[in-house]
Order: C-alpha cells, then sequence, then structure tokens
C-alpha cells in the first residue's frame, strides 16, 4: 500500500483546450509584483452581451409598461437576462487579476489554491491548434508553470505570440526561474 | 464605475424608448420605402442573374428549373458510382460516429472528434431550411413535395460524402496556421493534378465569388428576416421592427466573428443541438398527441408525390418544390460542408465523409419529414397549393400551434437561436471564400465581417421578394461549380474509399470495440 507512486509530467502538453484568438492579458510589473492585466480589446468584446442584454432588460420592461403583450415582455427579457448574465460571466475571469507578489512570496490567480513563489521551479510555453466549426482555426498559446510538488498551473492563455513570449522572459527574470519553449509542430 | 452605469442606464433607456416612440406612421412609411429600394435594386440588378441559375425547360404545365435537375442527376450519379454507400456504408458511417475506429488512447488535446463534427456540423444544417423551407415547400407544392425531399435527403447522402472527403484530402495549413478547405481548394488543387489546373482555378473562382454572395443571403439576410418575421407571428411585433432585431443579432454576431471569444463560441455549438432535441420533441409531441391522423398524413404524401393534386404543374411542381427546398436544407451537393467538414482532425479522409453523409438523412429524411407530418396533420395546408395562404415559418408555426399554443414560444427560441447558428456557419464559409479570393489579412477579413454584420440588419428589416430569389439563387448558383469539379474528382474519392475498406478488412485499420 505504500508503494511509490510515479507519474510522468508531460511538460509539452497545454492546459487548457481552448484559448481566445485575440491578445487578452498582459504582464505587468511593478517593483515587488508582477500582475496580468486584461486588454481592454477583451473587455469590450464581453461588454457587448452586457450591453445588448442590458438593452433587451429594458425593451422588456418598456413594453411591459406601455403595452399589454407579456409574453412578448417575458420573451425579450428572457433573452436580455441570458445574454446579460453570459456577459457578466464572461468578464469575470477578466477582473481576477492574477499576481505574483514577491512581499507576501505568494501567486494568487483567484482560482486555484495559492503557491508560494518559492515553490515555482519553471514556466513553460505550449502551443495549440484551436479548431472550431464554425470559425476559422487558428493557434493559440499558453504559459504554464510547474510547481516542485508537480503541479502545473495555466498563466497565460490567448494567441499572441510576440507578447505572450516577451511577458514570459519578464515573469521568468522577475521569479528568477528557467523559461522552457515547449512549441511543437502540430499536424492535423 | 457606479457614475458610467447610471449613464449607459439611462441612454439605453432613452434609446429603447424612443424607438418604440417611433411607432409612427413615418417610421412604417420609411421602412417600407427602404424596403421597395433595396427590393427594386436586387430586381434591376441581379434578375438577371437569378433567371440565369433557376432557368427552366417546360415539363408538361410545370417549369422545371436546371439547376435542380443538375443537383439531382448529380446525387444519383455518385449513388450509383459509389455502389450505393449511404445505404451499404451506413453502419460503418455510424462506428465512426460512436468512434469504433478511433484509438482511445491516441486522442490528442483539441481533437474534435467525429461525434462532435457531426454535432457542430447538423448545427449549421438543421435550422430555418427544417422550418421555415418545408413550410414554403408544402405551401407551393402540397403533402407530395415531402416525397420528393426525403429522395433527394437519400440521394444527397452520396453528394455529401464525395465533396467532404475531397474537402479534407485538399485542405491547405495557411501561413497563419489556420486549416482551410472546401471547394475552393479541391477544385483548384485537385484539377490541377489531373492536368486541369485552369479550368479548376475557374471553378474555384467562381465558387468562392457565389459562396460570399449565399453567405450574405441565404445564410445571412434570409436567416435574419425569417427570425423577425417569427417574432411577428408569435408575439405580433410589427414587421418594421424588424430593425431592432436585426441590431440585436448583429450585435451578437459581431461579438461572435470578430472577438473570437472561446466561450462564446462554445455556447453556440453546445447550445444548438439541444434546439434540434427540443424541435424534434415538439414534433414528436404533435404526431403522438395526432397518432390517429399519422395514416392519413402518410397517404396524403404518397398520393400528393405522383398525382401533385392542387399544385401547379402537378407532381412535377411537388418534385420540384421538393427537391428545391431540400437542398436548400442539406445543403450536399452545394459544397459548403466540405468548407465545416475540412477542420476535422483526420488522417483518413473518408471515415469525414462517411460521416458527413448521415447529416442528409438527419436533416432531410427525418427532421424535415416531421416537419411535413406536422403541417399535413394540422390541415391548415389546404389546396391549391399557390403559396397565397400560409408559408414558410409562419405554416409551420401555425401547424404546431394547432396541438399546443405554447409550442410557438418554443419555436421562436428555436427559430431565433437557429437563425444565429447559422448565420455563424455561414460567416465562416463566407469568410473561406473571401479569404480564398483576397488573401488573409486582419483587415481583408474584418471588412467582410463587418458587412456580414450590416446584412443581417438589412435583412431583419427589409421585407423583401427579390432579395429572398437572390438569396436561393446564390446558393443554388454555388452547386454549379462544385458539382462540375465533383465529376472530375470522383475517381480520387473511390480510390481512398477502396484503400480505406482494404485496410479495414485486412485489419490495418483497427477497430476498438
Amino acid at each position: 500500500m505504500n508503494e511509490p507512486i510515479s507519474c510522468e509530467i508531460k511538460l509539452e502538453r497545454t492546459l487548457i483546450q481552448d484559448g481566445p484568438k485575440f491578445l487578452s492579458h498582459k504582464l505587468i510589473v511593478a517593483e515587488q509584483v508582477a500582475y496580468l492585466k486584461p486588454t481592454i480589446s477583451a473587455m469590450l468584446f464581453c461588454f457587448v452581451y452586457i450591453v445588448v442584454g442590458f438593452f433587451l432588460i429594458s425593451l422588456a420592461s418598456y413594453i411591459l409598461l406601455h403595452s399589454q403583450k407579456m409574453d412578448l415582455a417575458i420573451f425579450v427579457g428572457g433573452f436580455g437576462i441570458a445574454i446579460f448574465t453570459f456577459g457578466v460571466s464572461l468578464m469575470q475571469p477578466f477582473l481576477k487579476r492574477a499576481s505574483f507578489d514577491k512581499n507576501s512570496q505568494l501567486f494568487d490567480n483567484k482560482r486555484d489554491r495559492k503557491v508560494k513563489l518559492e515553490h515555482i521551479i519553471s514556466l513553460q510555453i505550449n502551443n495549440k491548434m484551436v479548431v472550431r466549426k464554425q470559425a476559422l482555426s487558428y493557434y493559440c498559446y499558453e504559459l504554464n508553470m510547474l510547481t516542485k510538488h508537480g503541479r502545473r498551473i495555466n498563466i497565460l492563455n490567448h494567441n499572441n505570440f510576440e507578447q505572450l513570449n516577451s511577458d514570459a522572459g519578464a515573469l521568468a527574470a522577475f521569479l528568477q526561474v528557467p523559461l522552457s519553449d515547449y512549441r511543437r509542430k502540430i499536424i492535423l | 464605475m457606479i457614475k458610467i452605469t447610471q449613464f449607459l442606464a439611462a441612454v439605453l433607456l432613452m434609446f429603447s424608448t424612443s424607438v418604440f416612440a417611433e411607432e409612427s406612421a413615418s417610421f412604417k412609411e420609411t421602412i417600407s420605402a427602404i424596403s421597395k429600394g433595396v427590393d427594386s435594386f436586387f430586381n434591376d440588378y441581379t434578375g438577371w442573374f437569378v433567371s440565369a441559375v433557376f432557368k427552366s425547360v417546360p415539363i408538361g404545365e410545370a417549369n422545371f428549373p436546371l439547376i435542380v435537375g443538375w443537383l439531382l442527376l448529380a446525387a444519383a450519379i455518385f449513388t450509383v458510382y459509389f455502389g450505393f454507400i449511404q445505404f451499404r456504408r451506413a453502419g460503418m458511417a455510424i462506428d465512426i460516429v460512436k468512434g469504433k475506429y478511433t484509438d482511445p488512447n491516441a486522442q490528442d488535446e483539441g481533437e474534435v472528434s467525429h461525434f462532435q463534427a457531426l454535432t457542430t456540423a447538423l448545427s449549421g444544417t438543421v435550422g430555418l431550411g427544417n422550418i421555415a423551407g418545408v413550410g414554403a415547400a408544402l405551401a407551393i407544392g402540397g403533402p407530395g413535395a415531402t416525397f420528393w425531399m426525403i429522395i433527394c435527403g437519400l440521394l444527397g447522402m452520396a453528394s455529401k460524402f464525395c465533396e467532404c472527403t475531397l474537402g479534407v484530402k485538399y485542405r491547405t495549413v495557411l501561413p497563419s496556421g489556420a486549416i482551410s478547405g472546401g471547394p475552393m481548394y479541391y477544385l483548384s488543387q485537385g484539377l490541377e493534378q489531373r492536368g486541369l489546373g485552369g479550368l479548376g482555378k475557374f471553378l474555384a473562382v467562381g465558387f468562392a465569388l457565389m459562396c460570399i454572395l449565399g453567405s450574405f443571403g441565404g445564410g445571412n439576410m434570409f436567416q435574419a428576416n425569417q427570425a423577425h418575421a417569427m417574432l411577428t407571428y408569435a408575439f405580433d411585433v410589427p414587421s418594421e421592427y424588424g430593425v431592432i432585431t436585426g441590431l440585436v443579432l448583429a450585435a451578437l454576431v459581431f461579438s461572435v466573428i470578430v472577438g473570437g471569444m472561446p466561450s462564446i463560441a462554445s455556447v453556440t455549438e453546445k447550445i444548438v443541438p439541444w434546439m434540434a432535441v427540443l424541435y424534434v420533441g415538439m414534433a414528436v409531441i404533435v404526431i403522438g398527441a395526432n397518432l390517429d391522423q399519422l395514416g392519413a398524413a402518410i397517404s396524403a404524401i404518397f398520393e400528393g408525390a405522383f398525382t401533385g393534386a392542387g399544385v401547379v404543374g402537378g407532381f412535377i411542381g411537388a418534385l420540384i418544390q421538393g427537391l428545391k427546398r431540400a437542398t436548400f436544407s442539406n445543403e450536399a451537393g452545394v459544397g459548403s460542408a466540405a468548407i465545416a467538414h475540412s477542420a476535422v482532425k483526420t488522417k483518413e479522409p473518408i471515415t469525414e465523409g462517411l460521416v458527413s453523409l448521415l447529416e442528409p438523412f438527419i436533416d432531410t429524411v427525418v427532421i424535415c419529414t416531421m416537419t411535413a407530418l406536422v403541417i399535413t396533420i394540422a390541415g391548415l395546408n389546404a389546396g391549391p397549393f399557390d403559396g397565397t395562404g400560409l408559408t414558410g415559418v409562419t405554416l409551420t408555426a401555425a401547424s404546431f400551434t394547432e396541438t399546443a399554443e405554447v409550442f410557438k414560444y418554443f419555436l421562436a427560441l428555436a427559430v431565433i437561436l437557429f437563425a444565429f447558428s447559422t448565420m455563424i456557419s455561414w460567416s465562416y464559409y463566407g469568410l473561406k471564400a473571401w479569404t480564398y479570393l483576397f488573401g488573409e489579412g486582419a483587415k481583408t477579413e474584418l471588412i467582410f465581417k463587418v458587412l456580414f454584420c450590416f446584412f443581417v440588419v438589412v435583412g431583419a428589416t427589409i421585407q423583401f421578394g427579390a432579395v429572398i430569389d437572390f438569396s436561393d439563387a446564390a446558393i443554388f448558383a454555388m452547386s454549379i461549380f462544385n458539382i462540375a469539379g465533383l465529376y472530375l474528382l470522383m475517381p480520387v474519392v473511390k480510390k481512398e474509399l477502396k484503400s480505406f475498406i482494404a485496410r479495414v478488412y485486412s485489419g490495418e485499420i483497427k477497430r476498438f470495440d
């Protein structure tokens, strides 16, 4: 029962299946803290849903107040609430700023368990092809980190390689850990 | 942040109030004038194109469009040439979808499975063609049109098999890493390999042009228009408020096709199959609730198919409507499905071809037939079938509502989501054709996407006749270029098929039960 469990960590594997077709975050290094800042374009596309949802809810309210079409008001309002909620849920991950704080010595992405900076042993760049049936397929890149306990956690995930590569270099220097490029040729 | 939200709320309320406050004669007149203007523009400048595509020859009392014969003949030839593959290899196609030819340990991350490929491709084909298209077919062709739709669906399976196999075989990796495939590529590359480079290029460019027009017409304006027509039917929304429907749909389409937000695309891909389930579920309930009338409805379909009672042009008239609407619904031979299927991750083009042949069966033979049964059972579509009564989406919706009033709300939901999903699919097809003609590039692609969104608003706003004819013609015109190439390339598909089957029997391609 006490046999050691061996497991292989494949550093060339990506962690997330999907990824956006735009630059979603940039790394900002401010003295003792490095954090991921969402880009305006990423926020704007989420905002379209919030605006459309809000518009439909307003429209439903108007219909409810000025006409007897209850069924239309419910239909339009239902759509509005669904789209608005969807927009908010899309926006939320962008508002949670992942940070590497040298003051507290912690990495916190507001999602996974916090990681001590000293436990981060390396960073990896991975690539993948996001294949869609209803859109052009595209390359997407991940910046992932490996902890000394064997956990791999995603830091960045978008399709602007130049920015990701630059951010990865800056983060590796900030954390003083090695950075490896695990991009591979993808054959469909 | 609070101030921004308050400001936004005020602006939106003002806007929504002002839009509704415009419920005046001048607003109606303006919209009506724009409608007439656009309709007359299309009539004047594209009428010749519509006439050319739908050039007809008189057969009895009916005028038989040559393009319908072109599609039917091709489907029949492919069926015979591939040895009735849709019947003989249907079991294998189902096994591929079930994953019995996929090594469960070898699947890479990010791979689109054949089952996912089928469901997503179905979300592109199951849509308004099954709802509005069948309504239009039966309104003009009578119940007998259903029989010919089924025949067209069964034969069309072979066309789809051929084009989707070629779509994967000749797909290309663009400099950006994007996978691009479809008739543009197999026509140009495939025919070049056969020493017909010039012809291939001509057919590919012709196809791409028609595909762009088709994406603006049938894949966009028709969808937006019918979505608003459904709202008008279900909720009595005035038709001139289509501009609001158009703006909302355009904003959502813009976010998906310009934004490239992965979760939005995923949600669309996940919701639409459920909408298909909802639609089929409602049809089953209607048929189940009227089981005693099912026999009579089936009889009406078979009798109408050969007598064409009440149909202009008799049984030929019924046949024409059945074939036209079936093609519009399942897109077999049109070439659009080959674009969608070329993105799948597979080493064997034949497997994708086999999976794709299930689409016309599910789309036309199963779902369109269910719609037709619902309409025939409801009895609202009485002869003479000249299209002057209820037609299109309103005939289908009224027939569902005969059994339960609440169905019109579900139908409205399904129609809007189907329209949205189809617009996304066609924006992709159109963009592929656009990038084939004008090259890749952020600016070039953005021009297409903005144009596409603009036509969503136009489609929902305008009350048109000529635009619908043009939409139809552009999609059918795609098949002229596509099928011409398929005839020349079908030996390539046959060779691939023989090789695949031989390797399955020899055990080289393993089965995982």
